[in-house]
């Protein structure tokens, strides 16, 4: 990990309060889809993770959906002012080249990982198979969808795509079509759980990345932990550290 | 101007510079963060251990607040036996001294866990003192003089040698006396604030979290700790409550601390240590002061019979 200040290349208003943050600069170390960065927005006390979209060519990307004060702050940056990130932090996507056959799920801003996982799958002759949902057509960000990719988009008022959830149009596609190697997921707690319930119904692997308030993004303060399976029955465990990636099978789901 | 400038003395313990980390923020400093500057540090306290093992409190566990944060992470930790065996007491940084953060729900459980540290050589043990005492109603421990007193007692008793520094909360109407009870209790070392205690208020989820305050909000409560306390005691202070900056660290040490504790204002600063390590550097320059150590209390008084200026 890294603590620097990188420049704001771009920061466009994609839709429906979402965002895209392209910074210039690199870290020494190469990110994996699923880490993501920690990045100070003044005048908040605490930081506030987000998960990389794209990393390439000197520049990184964040996908951002304004939540709260500090995003509303970070939509009113400007090109060429500088902000203090901090990352790569946590850990990626486990990839396995047995794995062709791929099915990507997003809710909202949790396909910023996934968007940055299709680029490093893009070198592995992967097929993948991506299930966008969000509440309404307005939700989506179809300008920063990366091309030869099979999507399948979902709505909750059906106003485009499938009416429905991600996870139960998950579910019919592979009913109809067959299980896949592996189902990789970012997005609302919710959804999550639904894909977790997929992968334990269809046994197929499935990889999730988890979501929580951060302090301190690094593993030191405890304050992101989640339930996760051990020997007595539960721990707690740190989304920023031991995360934000884990495999749905490891997670008490609640 | 020499590193020996910012050498202090704790109780027993000498620490190269007067900058620690504060407990409940550096897990057991087994986490290497790049970006910081170990060598500018003088000592990390580990996260608080306890006698049993404490899975911690469910979520929220942090809710940022205006220029703070209130925790209730709830002490989650392996508990003494599990620390010990994954040889948790040291963090094995050359030059750096480990202080081993203890809090127990009896003077019984405290005096156990002492002897478990002391027989493993660490460095010093700071005392916890802001759980609540479960004999006493669940009222925490430093909200009582008595209390402060014997469980401080209870560890001092066990070993006469380790340096033990006793963290206050400021939850009292009079923290002197609880400072005052530690001291005579046997710590070598206060170590004043912790946080203080708070309540947030979800209205969208409608819950509230409860917890302890920290960051920039509470450094005025800690100053003021920290101007009342060293008047009335021999023992040194390390001073900890909303530093995020250089001059925090300072203004800590002018009012009487001898080294400072940096918590929750590491997060968003990962040069916290270096700004703080050169203001001190700087004001003893520019003020033709010789050592850190003749700076501490610059600007407080001394009020205890036969009380001067430590000249160490």
């Amino acid at each position: 990990m890294e603590a620097k200040r990188f420049k704001i290349r771009k920061n466009i208003y994609l839709t429906e309060k979402l965002y895209l943050l392209e910074l210039e600069g690199s870290f020494n170390q190469t990110p994996i889809p699923g880490q993501f960065v920690h990045i100070k927005i003044e005048p908040f006390f605490l930081r506030r993770p987000f998960s990389i979209a794209c990393y390439k060519d000197n520049s990184l990307k964040i996908l951002y959906r304004i939540a709260g004060r500090a995003t509303d702050i970070l939509a009113q940056k400007k090109e060429d002012e500088l902000l203090d990130v901090i990352g790569p932090l946590g850990n990626g996507f486990p990839v396995n080249e047995k794995w062709e056959n791929v099915y990507l799920a997003g809710g909202g801003t949790g396909i910023a990982p996934l968007l940055f996982l299709t680029e490093k799958l893009a070198n592995k002759n992967c097929n993948i198979t991506f299930f966008y949902g969000a509440r309404t057509s307005e939700c989506i960000a179809f300008n920063i969808l990366p091309y030869g990719i099979n999507y399948i988009f979902s709505t909750d008022d059906g106003s485009y795509g499938y009416k429905g959830l991600v996870g139960d149009i998950l579910k019919r596609y592979i009913r109809k079509n067959g299980v896949p190697d592996v189902i990789y997921s970012g997005g609302p707690y919710e959804m999550l759980k639904g894909i977790a319930e997929i992968s334990k119904g269809y046994k197929v692997p499935a990889f999730v990345s988890l979501e929580n308030r951060m302090a301190c993004g690094v593993g030191i303060c405890y304050g992101c932990v989640t339930k996760i399976k051990c020997k007595d029955e539960w721990e707690y465990k740190r989304v920023c550290k031991d995360g934000p990636v884990f495999n749905t099978e490891e997670v008490l789901w609640e | 101007m020499g590193i020996k400038t910012l050498e202090v003395k704790l109780g027993r313990i000498s620490l190269k510079t007067p900058i620690i980390i504060a407990s409940g923020i550096f897990s057991y400093g087994e986490i290497n963060l790049d970006y910081l500057d170990y060598k500018k540090l003088g000592a990390i306290t580990t996260k608080t251990i306890t006698f049993n093992p404490r899975k911690g409190n469910p979520q929220p566990r942090i809710w940022e607040t205006p220029s703070g944060m209130i925790n209730c992470i709830g002490l989650q930790n392996p508990g003494i036996k599990e620390f010990i065996n994954k040889k948790l007491y040291s963090i094995n940084i050359p030059g750096i001294k480990t202080i081993v953060s203890i809090s127990g729900e009896s003077t019984d459980e405290v005096k156990r866990m002492t002897e478990l540290l002391v027989k493993k050589g660490v460095d010093a043990i700071e005392l916890n003192l802001s759980c609540p005492n479960v004999n006493r109603e669940n009222i925490m421990v430093s909200q009582s003089p008595a209390d402060t007193y014997s469980f401080v007692k209870a560890v001092r008793d066990i070993d006469g040698n380790i340096t033990l520094i006793a963290k206050l909360s400021p939850n009292i109407t009079d923290i002197t006396e609880t400072a005052l009870a530690a001291e005579k209790g046997g710590a070598d070392v206060l170590n004043l604030i912790n946080t203080v205690k708070a309540v947030a208020v979800d209205i969208k989820k409608k819950r509230i979290i409860e917890g302890g305050l920290s960051g920039s909000a509470i450094k005025p409560i800690g100053l003021r700790a920290v101007f009342d306390v060293y008047k009335k005691v021999k023992i040194p202070i390390i001073g900890t409550g909303g530093i995020t900056t250089g001059q925090d660290a300072l203004e800590y040490i002018l009012m009487g601390a001898s080294a400072v504790g940096i918590g929750s204002g590491l997060f968003s600063n990962p040069y916290l240590i270096d700004k703080i390590y050169l203001s001190f550097l700087q004001f003893l320059k520019e003020n033709n002061i010789k050592k850190i150590s003749n700076a501490t209390g610059l600007l407080n008084e001394k009020k205890y019979k036969g009380a001067e200026k430590r000249e160490d």
